[in-house]
């Protein structure tokens, strides 16, 4: 936990340090008609390294004296949450290629199949339902337009 | 009175056939997402904001609103009856909701649940609708130096009521200012921050980060701890309602008190959450039977109930007079509010008044709706977290990335809200407050272009946030709310060292 915790100290202090190196770029001073473009960031930046810096000191101290602490995922955690961020990640990808309604399907089926080990005729059923749904009060009723990634619209032209 | 037929004026927007339809809508889908853990109310109303585009803004914000309220008198449900928080506000409840559920009377728990959230939500909007036109009337004084004040102001009474360390509250506005500023600068057109990159151009829209933070985070978190849902099973009869009306007559006390705390924590941007524990240990500290606490008291359902609604109704105050919003879930409601160009503040009242009396009026409507559909289908409702949550998870995963897309219609957002959710996951786990670093994204504009122009207008002086008569109490307030637990601690370290010298 300790560790975790000093990482994404430190890696918050990168984003800081990011925006300052940036608003040193824009000018952060006075310019011709009041603060400049990198003004506000600059000083926001300069926050963040400064209280995460404390928080580093901080919590080295305390790992030096009192050792790592718990784990920051419980065990057998990851495995729990990689099953759901794994899927996830897939899905968004197969988003981009054949479309948000299509990528679902497979998503959903996967997911209820494969980790919830659900009937089959039951999956079926609910990632096909699911998405239609969806295709109609969005696409159709709402008029917003979900997306169809490169190849989804030839393979929605294939359905009927 | 103006303020009477103000006031009537709104209902009589808020009764129409609908509005009245939507408000429905909204507290039915509102009390879903208060139900489901992983699902709370500020990434409910996030995913729902596109859908509100095509509507007018006044039934727009009644939906967005009723998500609000149908969520907090859902979160009690999940925790009553499963011992599951389904929302962060309804985790005191779990203390003594569950216990009293379990030894047969989780219909009385539930009504005394209903009753007390009903109750909140009188109290909180008694105070909107007769504060709001006066705190808008003074509000109309406020200058750039004067806004900037009241953002300093909220952003430490958020600070120090999270509970969390005060550094790393600190980090998480500085992060949602920066996140904020990427993009376009709107002062002076320039791009910052987006290092030669097209997708950045766009920036971070608060809504991605909302749904990223509080929906997928939160997966992650329930997916960790393995949910296992055994719940109790629950019927409300007329005895039930009976019963519980008796014992709110008999704590009385507890019950106004738990609502004064909740609106007194939603005014000064609290939220709901830290308001329901505080009004728990009230309840228990003021109690003759303390032992009965944790076993199934009624007052150890009443006060963190009234208190959580009576907050969350009282935010929309500060949100609608000041344009500060006093929760998570209200910030978002602002947040779609400033999408169909309404800006939220003290001009609101004069350009819009339609508008704000409608929402006003809205309030009192939905928050009896709502009293009626919970009583009549808690069942039902608690019947959702029967499906299994393999089932849910994909089908909320699915949700979030719709809602994440439709915002913009850009593929981008839905990589940002896996991001942010992994982001939120860490944040939580690492007890860094998630609810100051939304605010600070959805007000960055406002507060950075109050600042300069501030600074304009005292010609680079920055005692000019520091201006009487307004500026100058507001901006003392905030630092002595900011580091008063700081001194006292101190205070308390030295008399400790000073104890330990002269003995």
């Amino acid at each position: 936990m300790r560790k975790a915790d000093i990482i994404v100290a430190l890696g918050l202090m990168v984003v800081g340090l990011l925006a300052i190196a940036d608003s040193i770029r824009l000018g952060f001073g006075w310019g011709m008609s009041g603060p400049e473009a990198g003004f506000f960031p600059f000083y926001m930046g300069l926050g963040t390294v400064i209280c995460t810096l404390f928080i580093v000191l901080r919590t080295i101290k305390k790992y030096k004296k009192e050792g790592s602490g718990k784990p920051l995922v419980q065990e057998g955690g990851m495995t729990q949450i990689l099953w759901v961020l794994l899927p996830a990640i897939g899905m968004v990808l197969l988003t981009e290629l054949i479309g948000l309604h299509l990528a679902t399907v497979l998503y959903l089926a996967f997911y209820m199949g494969a980790v919830g080990k659900m009937h089959w005729g039951k999956v079926i059923v609910l990632s096909i339902l699911v998405p239609l749904a969806v295709y109609v009060l969005f696409d159709r009723i709402f008029l917003i337009p979900l997306p169809e990634g490169l190849w989804g619209k030839n393979i929605m032209a294939l359905i009927p | 009175m103006d303020i009477f037929s103000n006031w009537m004026m709104g209902l009589s927007v808020a009764l129409q056939p609908y509005n009245l339809m939507i408000a429905v809508v909204g507290l039915i889908l509102g009390i879903i997402v208060g139900v489901l853990p992983g699902l709370g109310g500020a990434n409910g109303v996030a995913i729902l904001i596109p859908i509100t585009f095509t509507m007018s803004p006044t039934s727009a914000v009644i939906l967005l609103a009723c998500i609000y309220w149908g969520a907090l008198y859902g979160g009690g449900i999940c925790s009553i009856l499963f011992n599951i928080p389904g929302e962060p506000w309804a985790v005191a409840v779990t203390f003594d909701g569950y216990p009293m559920a379990k030894s047969g009377r989780a219909g009385k728990a539930l009504v005394l649940s209903f009753l007390s959230h009903g109750f909140g939500a009188i109290v909180g909007v008694v105070l909107l609708t007769f504060f709001a036109p006066i705190i808008a009337e003074f509000a109309l004084k406020f200058g750039p130096p004067e806004t900037a004040a009241v953002m300093v102001l909220t952003f430490s009474a958020m600070t120090r009521l999270g509970g969390k360390s005060a550094l790393k509250s600190l980090v998480a506005i500085f992060l949602g200012f920066i996140l904020a500023g990427v993009g376009m600068d709107i002062v002076s057109g320039k791009l910052r921050m987006t290092f030669g990159t097209v997708p950045l151009m766009g920036g971070f829209h608060f809504i991605v980060a909302v749904i990223g933070l509080f929906g997928i985070g939160e997966i992650f978190l329930t997916v960790e701890e393995g949910l296992k849902m055994e719940g109790v099973k629950a019927k409300v009869t007329l005895q039930d309602i009976w019963d519980g009306l008796r014992d709110l007559l008999r704590f009385r006390k507890i019950l106004i008190m738990g609502s004064l705390i909740g609106c007194w924590l939603g005014i000064q941007p609290g939220g709901a959450t830290p308001a329901s524990f505080m009004a728990y240990g009230f309840a228990k500290s003021s109690a003759a039977d303390k032992d009965q606490f944790g076993k199934g008291a009624s007052s150890g359902i009443i006060a963190p109930e009234a208190a959580g609604h009576g907050a969350g109704t009282a935010a929309t105050l500060p949100m609608i007079t000041l344009g500060i919003p006093g929760s998570p879930t209200m910030a978002v409601i602002m947040g779609g509010l400033m999408i169909m160009g309404l800006q939220p503040g003290p001009m609101l009242f004069k350009e819009h008044a339609d508008f704000v009396w409608g929402f006003i009026g809205s309030i009192w409507v939905a928050n009896f709706l709502g009293l009626i559909l919970v009583l009549a289908f808690a069942p039902a409702f608690a019947a959702i977290l029967r499906i299994k949550f393999s089932i849910l998870m994909p089908i909320i995963i699915y949700v979030c990335a719709i809602g994440a897309f439709a915002v913009n219609n850009r593929m981008i957002d839905i990589y940002y809200m896996i991001i942010f959710g992994i982001v939120g996951y860490l944040f939580k786990k690492l007890d860094y407050p998630m609810a100051p670093m939304v605010l600070a994204l959805v007000l960055g504009n406002m507060a950075e272009s109050a600042a300069r122009q501030a600074l304009i207008m005292g010609h680079g002086n920055p005692l000019i946030f520091f201006r009487p008569p307004i500026a100058l109490p507001l901006m003392l307030l905030a630092l002595i709310l900011f580091f008063l637990p700081t001194l006292s601690k101190w205070r308390k370290k030295l008399s400790a060292k000073k104890a330990t010298v002269q003995t």
